[in-house]
This record gives structure tokens, C-alpha cells and sequence, in this order.
């Protein structure tokens, strides 16, 4: 048979990196194809490699049974390929249809035909249900419909082969299900839709077959109807996971961290953080669940000395830190692995060795009177690689080589390591493949049961679940509930988050 | 120790085959030919007069000489970029340190040994308190100090203007300016290439103690993370504010030490509006930014830019061709570094492995 696509033996290498490495890839037409993996595995590198951003150094590409040769993106969409990338490619200013036909408008003796383009965009998007205003400014638009319009993008442009690069990292489950809806309705249409993911539900509940990529390498290539998770996962890692693991029973012990009152004042002086009291005690991970903007962030924050509080205390282990800066709160015992590790928990620009000491630096086992012993700076660094596993070419490249799991892994490394009484976890696993993830979460537990005391944020709830020993609800900058997750259902979390057992008790 | 030197010293001879500076420094030559050969010279004599009139004789002297000041407002500028600072304020700290210095050097008896360092000293004081008050301006009321080192420039300008005027005039000369430093306070002169100033050792101790806190310290360690991301900077627990002090501190006290330089060393008196006229503090921003700002580049880049301008003016004594033309030279070679620098950022993406933006360029 004739696949709609097909790579031979695709190569790639990079300095210390093999990124793909022979990769055969078949997709029949009119399929949805899933591509499965870590991060790091090579998903997008081959993707990139597909599209003609750049030259694979072994292999060939197969449209319809014809070889190819992309030297650009341009010659990829020619040849009827789409790519819908993580983060959209959109002129703000400019309308949903002046987004679309951008660079192949409709032309009318010369000019730009504006209304034959909106009409154009409409028409694509009825026919699709691609639910979008092609007049409203892109500006304007929340994310799950931004995505839409770079599907039109793709449509527009005739593309027969539609990749979606990781589509629902950052759809809310409502808009997960209308996307899947219109992939459905574009693979009635004909067309065939590679989509790249590391969710397992999602390659379930919408693939027809699925190709899982390990450490640059194709390993398996599967009809999803005739597997299962646990296969999948085993290809993936290598090794069974354990999906769904509680945290085993353990007594918590004496306050660690005690927080009384407090409020964090935002802009235009409304308070974001609502008085504020609880309690972290040793042996026990504190989960604060809440819709994302509901005041965590700036608790957090709060707490770390990254911003003031208004009002309150705060004490550390019988300290009061209330008052204290950053330097201040980690001597007093406290370590923080932030949300966000692009922009603060890593430098992108220092080397991996650098991102690890950051926090350590002043630490007496690693410098005298203000110079660094460098030898004693190499063993930290290399004790951290090795027990974390974090994989980097070199510890003197920059860190901004790394995977989004190693990334995260040389955060938490290096928080983990300062051995403080308390830790912040901040979604520590958000965007984090199986591996790391249950990574991550045996390092949290871990850290629990040697007696430390974890505050950790997420928004996973089944996260929350699977780990905590309580469960405190943030809703608009108050602590709304404390909950054992042990007689707690996510549907009844969930009304907490959304504030909605408030409007039950006022009626 | 050695070999790390010797291995850095290799890895950048490498990296420097590659790097963007070469191929400006060819760009603009070839630019110059072409302007002198437009203009009806012959570009390679007057490339021959720059290259001799700036390595041999009196020239090696005068670029050596005209080195220090470049090399040394490079190294008080790239400390406070590396920290991401933007402190434009050199000139200021320059002049005032440096009338400070000249200051003590005339009106303070005693033997040379002694004035000269303290001179130095005092030099540097001065000029670390006006690189502190911008910090301070910042840390306390949040005035940004690109704006207030910048315009300090102007004040320092004015008090010394009025000090050198109206106090320490010295009537016996025509010009507005202090009176000459006496003998004994003068820089002395190494017995080396007919005469070259001692503090062209300063300047390389400068240059290796900051290569050293920077390669092995806490402070440059702190200092360079600060500039790379202020945020993680202050997740980490640095003090951010206290360490936007110190380098300012650091910025104006060298900026001091080469203004005492340039007059107890080279002018021998403080002439109102001299020390600025030949803007070394902005030739030592661009020898900074081409450097991108480390210590060993800056000086070899500082010591090219001085050679360019020693050899621009032999070049117009013996070909005449006019010495802008070295200016010319130097402002090509900035503006092509910047356009490969930013063709270069465009490129990077879509190289790196895992980067999910990779597929930013190239994109309809």
C-alpha cells in the first residue's frame, strides 16, 4: 500500500546527542496518528526535521510513495504538509481572517480582498466546526480558539497532512474535547493528522495508531485499538510505572512551617492572598489545590521572599521569617523548587554546573572566604548528575540544552539538596513526561519520609491526591477548605475550587 | 593554573577563527581599502603607514600608552554590564576621580612613593562615590541608573568646571586648568619601548584579578548570574541591590584610577573639558560590548582599538590620508559585529535539540 507519509531511517545528531536515531515512521492516509514519548526523546526534533526546518543527516521522506527533499517550511507546505506548533505564530493586532490568509490573501484587480478572505476563513471553518469569529482580533482570543486559527492557518493552505505538536498542553479539558472533535471531523474529511503527545489518556482516546519514540529511536509502532496504557508506558520508559500510586501512611510530626493571617496585597491594592493560616508539619506534604490565578503563586511568593506580605507572620522552624529576605528564609531552612523553571528556577544563559550551585554558592563546602574550591564545586555538581540522573552532554554547556525533565531535575536537585526543613514545591511535574514525573513525585515522597515537611502547588489534582497528607483549597486568595484526601473525590475538590460550595451554602 | 590559561588562551584563538569579530575586522578593512582606493590613495600604503606608524618606534609607545585608558574604562564599564547594569556614567567617575587624584598629587608633600599611590587612591575613592550615588539612586528610590549615571556625567563635568576655575586655577598659564604636578608626583615611566607608563601594569593586574574573580569567585559568580537572569539571581538568595553597590563602587573607583592616570601619568595637568575631549570612556563601552565584555578579549580588543587610533594618525602624517579614517574603521567594525550578533540570534533556534520553539524560523 501507499502511505501517506513515510520516513526512512531518519538521523539526526547533535554535539553529544543523537537526536533521532534511524527512526522509520509510517502514516497510512486518513489516519490519526499519535506520537508518543518522552520529553527528550526526539518528538519534535523529528517533527522539525518533517517540516523542513532543518536538513536530517541520514534518511528520506516519502509523500505518497514520491521522495522529498524539504529545504525549507515552505517547501513542507507545499507538499501539503501543516504543523501546528506549541506556541502560536499569530499577529495579535491583526483579525482571525488577516491571520489565515496571511501571504496568500485572495487579490482582487491587485488588491487585497478582504471580504473574499473572511468569507473564505468562514466557510473553512464551518465546514470543520472550527467555532470562530474570522473578524474578531486575534488579541482577543483565549488560547483553545488561538489554536483553532492556526488549524485554519494549515487549512487554508491546503495542507493534507496536519502535525499538531503537543495540541492540549494548554487547553482546558472543555476545549480538549472540541479539539478532538474537529480532528475527528478533518480525518472524515480525508486528511490525515499526526499528533504528538505525551499523555496516554489522549493517544487512547483519539489515535488510530501509535508510533512511541525512546531516547531518539522508534521502538514500537502500534494499532491503538490492540494495546493498551501499560504497553505503551513500558515502551516509553523502558520499565512498568506504576501509574496511580497513593502515598503510603506516615504520622506527621511537630510544625515546621506555621503561617498566621497573612495577606499579600496585588496591584491596585486588592488583596490576592486572604489571611491565610496554616500549618506544614514535619513527615507530611501539605497539596494546595485551586484554579490557576487563585492566589497561590503569590502565597508562594509570600513565603519565599520574593514579594511582601502585608500582614501576618510567618515562622520557620520557631524562627520568624516575616521579615526576612530570600538569603534570610533559606538559611532559616526553607528550599524552592519555583513554578516557573525557565524564567526563575534556571539561568538559561549558565551552564548546567552553574544552575546547580545556584542557592549553594555560599555554602562553606564549596567556597573559602569568597573563592570558589573548585574541586569541591566538580564533586557537588557530579553527586547531583549522578544521583538525579540528569542527562546533559557536559555540566559546562549551557543548561539551555536540556530536556524540559532534565531541566526540571537539576531544580530539583539542587533544592533537594540543601536538606532544609521545609520544601516548596511549586507544579513541580507540570509539563513533565510519565518518567520524570513519577520521578519527581518518589523524590517528594522521599524527602516526606525522611521527615521533611513539603508545601507543594499543583493543578493536577490526581497529583494533589496521589501525594498529600492534606489538601488545602485556594479560592480568590482564601484558604476555602482543609481536606483529607483520603475521604476526597477530584468532583468534590473541584467544587471547592470554583468556589461553588459557597454559592450551595448561601442557598 | 597555567594550563587552564594556556587552555582558555586556545579555546579562544578557536572560537575567535569563527566568531563574528573576525569577519568584521575583515569587512571593515576591506571597506577602507575601498574608500581610500575610491578616493584616489593607495590603500595598501596607507595600510602599511597605520601598521607601522602604530607597532613601531614611538608609535608601539604612544599605542601602549593610549591602551591604558581604553583597556581601563573597558574593564570599569564590562563589570557593571556583566551585572546587568547599564552604567554610562565612566566619563563622570573618570573626571571627577581623576581631579580628585590630581588634586593630591599637587598640593600633597612628600616623596613619590607615597603620593602617587595615595593620589591613586584618592583617585579612586572619589570616583567610587560617584559611581555610588546612581546605585544608592536605584537601590533606595528606584531612579533606573542608565539615566542617572548618564546624566552625572554632566554634573561632574560642572563641578569641576567650577572647581578648576574658580579654585585651583592656576594663573600663571593661559589656559583654564590646575597647576602642573609637580615632578615627584608623576606616574613613573618603565625603561621599556622609549618610555611607557606604569600603569599599563595596573591595567593588566586589573584585568587578571578580574578574570580571576570571575573564573573562581563568589562575587563574580553572584555578579554574572545577577546579569544573566535578576530573577533567579534573587531566588537563589542574592542579594541583588547590596551587589548593584558594590559594582558600582568597583565601576567608578577604576574609572577614578584612570582619570588620576591620565593626568598625573600623561596631561600633568587637569585642563577644564580635556580629559573628555578624547572620549575614552565611550570607546571603552564599544571595546566592552565587542569584548562582550570579558576581561582577557577587552584587553586585546582595547590594545587594537588604540593601535587603530595611533595608526590612523601616523597613517595621516605619512599618506595623508585623513585619521578618521580609523574612525570609520572602528564604527564598521561595530556595527557589523551588531549585525552578525543579531543574525546569529535569529539563527540559533532552530539548532538547538530540544527546544520547542525550534520551529519559530522559517514559519509563513
Amino acid at each position: 500500500m501507499t502511505f501517506e507519509l513515510e520516513l526512512r531511517g531518519i538521523t539526526k545528531r547533535y554535539p553529544g546527542v543523537l537526536a533521532n536515531d534511524a527512526v522509520d515512521l509510517a502514516v497510512r492516509p486518513a489516519e490519526i496518528h499519535a506520537i508518543v514519548g518522552e520529553n527528550g526523546a526526539g518528538k519534535t526534533t523529528l517533527m522539525s526535521l518533517l517540516y523542513g526546518l532543518f536538513p536530517p543527516d541520514e534518511g528520506e521522506i516519502f509523500i505518497r510513495g514520491e521522495r522529498v527533499e524539504f529545504s525549507s517550511a515552505l517547501d513542507a507546505i507545499a507538499a501539503g504538509l501543516g504543523m501546528v506548533h506549541q506556541s502560536f505564530k499569530l499577529f495579535p493586532t491583526l483579525s482571525v481572517a488577516e491571520n489565515v490568509v496571511f501571504r496568500q490573501e485572495p487579490r482582487r484587480r491587485g488588491l487585497i480582498d478582504r471580504s473574499a478572505g473572511v468569507a473564505r476563513v468562514s466557510d473553512l471553518a464551518d465546514r470543520y466546526g472550527l467555532a470562530v469569529d474570522p473578524e474578531a482580533a486575534v488579541e482577543d482570543l483565549p488560547v483553545g480558539v488561538l489554536q483553532r486559527v492556526e488549524i485554519l492557518k494549515a487549512l487554508y493552505r491546503d495542507a493534507q497532512v496536519l502535525i499538531l505538536d503537543e495540541p492540549t498542553a494548554v487547553l482546558t479539558p472543555q476545549e480538549r474535547d472540541q479539539l478532538f472533535e474537529v480532528i475527528r471531523r478533518l480525518r472524515e474529511a480525508g486528511r490525515t493528522i499526526i499528533f504528538i503527545t505525551h499523555k496516554l489518556g489522549e493517544v487512547m482516546a483519539i489515535s488510530d495508531r501509535v508510533t512511541v519514540l525512546r531516547n531518539g529511536r522508534a521502538v514500537a509502532d502500534l494499532v491503538t485499538a490492540e494495546t493498551d496504557p501499560a504497553e505503551i508506558t513500558l515502551h516509553m520508559t523502558g520499565r512498568a510505572v506504576d501509574l496511580d500510586r497513593r502515598a503510603p501512611e506516615h504520622q506527621p510530626d511537630q510544625a515546621v512551617l506555621e503561617v498566621e493571617n497573612l495577606t499579600v496585597l496585588g496591584g491596585h491594592g486588592r488583596a490576592v492572598v486572604k489571611d491565610a493560616s496554616f500549618q506544614v508539619r514535619s513527615g507530611e506534604i501539605v497539596g494546595i489545590a485551586g484554579v490557576a490565578g487563585n492566589g497561590q503563586s503569590e502565597l508562594i511568593e509570600a513565603l519565599c521572599g520574593l514579594t511582601e506580605a502585608d500582614t501576618g507572620a510567618v515562622t520557620l522552624s520557631g524562627t520568624d521569617i516575616t521579615m526576612a529576605d530570600v538569603a534570610g528564609r533559606r538559611a532559616a531552612g526553607l528550599a524552592y523548587i519555583p513554578e516557573d523553571r525557565y524564567g526563575v528556577g534556571t539561568i538559561r544563559q549558565a551552564s548546567v554546573s552553574e544552575n546547580l550551585l545556584i542557592g549553594h554558592h555560599r555554602e562553606e563546602t564549596v567556597q573559602r572566604r569568597g573563592w570558589f574550591d573548585r574541586g569541591a564545586v566538580a564533586r557537588l555538581t557530579r553527586r547531583l548528575v549522578e544521583v538525579f540522573d540528569i542527562k546533559a552532554g557536559s555540566v559546562a554547556g549551557p543548561v539551555s540544552t536540556l530536556s524540559g525533565g532534565n531541566l526540571q531535575k537539576v531544580v530539583v536537585a539542587r533544592e533537594m539538596e540543601h536538606g532544609t526543613p521545609l520544601l516548596i514545591a511549586e507544579q513541580p511535574t507540570r509539563g513533565l513526561d510519565i518518567g520524570a514525573i513519577e520521578f519527581v513525585h518518589s523524590q517528594l515522597i522521599r524527602y516526606r519520609d525522611q521527615g521533611g515537611a513539603v508545601l507543594m502547588v499543583s493543578a493536577e489534582l490526581s497529583e494533589i491526591l496521589a501525594l498529600s497528607t492534606r489538601i488545602l483549597v485556594m479560592f480568590e486568595g482564601s484558604i476555602v477548605a482543609t481536606l483529607d484526601p483520603r475521604t476526597v473525590d477530584e468532583p468534590e475538590i473541584g467544587l471547592y475550587m470554583t468556589g461553588a460550595h459557597l454559592e450551595a451554602a448561601v442557598a | 593554573m597555567l594550563e587552564r590559561v594556556l587552555n582558555e588562551v586556545g579555546d579562544m584563538s578557536r572560537r575567535a577563527v569563527r566568531s563574528p569579530v573576525t569577519f568584521s575586522l575583515l569587512f571593515a578593512f576591506a571597506l577602507a581599502a575601498a574608500i581610500v582606493a575610491v578616493t584616489g590613495g593607495d590603500p595598501l600604503a596607507a595600510g602599511g603607514e597605520m601598521f607601522t606608524g602604530a607597532v613601531t618606534g614611538s608609535g608601539l609607545r604612544n599605542t601602549l600608552g593610549r591602551s591604558v585608558p581604553i583597556i581601563g574604562m573597558a574593564l570599569a564599564v564590562s563589570i557593571a554590564f556583566r551585572s546587568g547594569i547599564i552604567n554610562l556614567g565612566g566619563e563622570g567617575q573618570m573626571v571627577i576621580g581623576g581631579l580628585a587624584g590630581t588634586i593630591v598629587a599637587i598640593y600633597v608633600p612628600g616623596p613619590g612613593y607615597v603620593i602617587v599611590p595615595l593620589a591613586m587612591l584618592a583617585g579612586a575613592v572619589v570616583g567610587a562615590v560617584w559611581g555610588l550615588l546612581p546605585a544608592y539612586g536605584q537601590t533606595w528610590l528606584r531612579l533606573p541608573i542608565l539615566i542617572t549615571s548618564l546624566l552625572l556625567n554632566y554634573v561632574a563635568r560642572a563641578i569641576t568646571g567650577y572647581l578648576v576655575r574658580f579654585q585651583l586655577l592656576d594663573d600663571a598659564v593661559t589656559l583654564t586648568s590646575t597647576r602642573q604636578v609637580p615632578e615627584t608626583a608623576r606616574m613613573p615611566k618603565m625603561p621599556i619601548f622609549g618610555g611607557v607608563s606604569l600603569s599599563l601594569i595596573l591595567v593588566i593586574v586589573l584585568v587578571a584579578l578580574l578574570w580571576m574573580v570571575y573564573a573562581r569567585s563568589v562575587a563574580g559568580y553572584e555578579s554574572q548570574m545577577t546579569g544573566f537572569n535578576m530573577r533567579s539571581a534573587r531566588y537563589g538568595g542574592i542579594d541583588v541591590e547590596q551587589r548593584t553597590v558594590q559594582v558600582m563602587v568597583v565601576a567608578g573607583a577604576i574609572g577614578g584610577l584612570i582619570g588620576t592616570h591620565l593626568i598625573i601619568g600623561e596631561a600633568l595637568r587637569f585642563i577644564d573639558g580635556e580629559l573628555v575631549l578624547a572620549g575614552f570612556a565611550w570607546t571603552g563601552l564599544l571595546v566592552s560590548l565587542l569584548a562582550v565584555n570579558r576581561p582577557i578579549p577587552i584587553f586585546i580588543t582595547g590594545m587594537f582599538f588604540s593601535a587603530l587610533q595611533i595608526g590612523g594618525l601616523a597613517m595621516q602624517r605619512n599618506a595623508g590620508v585623513s585619521w578618521r579614517l580609523s574612525q570609520v574603521l572602528q564604527a564598521v567594525v561595530i556595527v557589523a559585529v551588531a549585525c552578525r550578533l543579531a543574525i546569529r540570534r535569529g539563527e540559533r533556534p532552530s539548532t538547538e535539540v530540544s527546544d520547542a520553539e525550534s520551529a519559530a524560523v522559517g514559519e509563513v
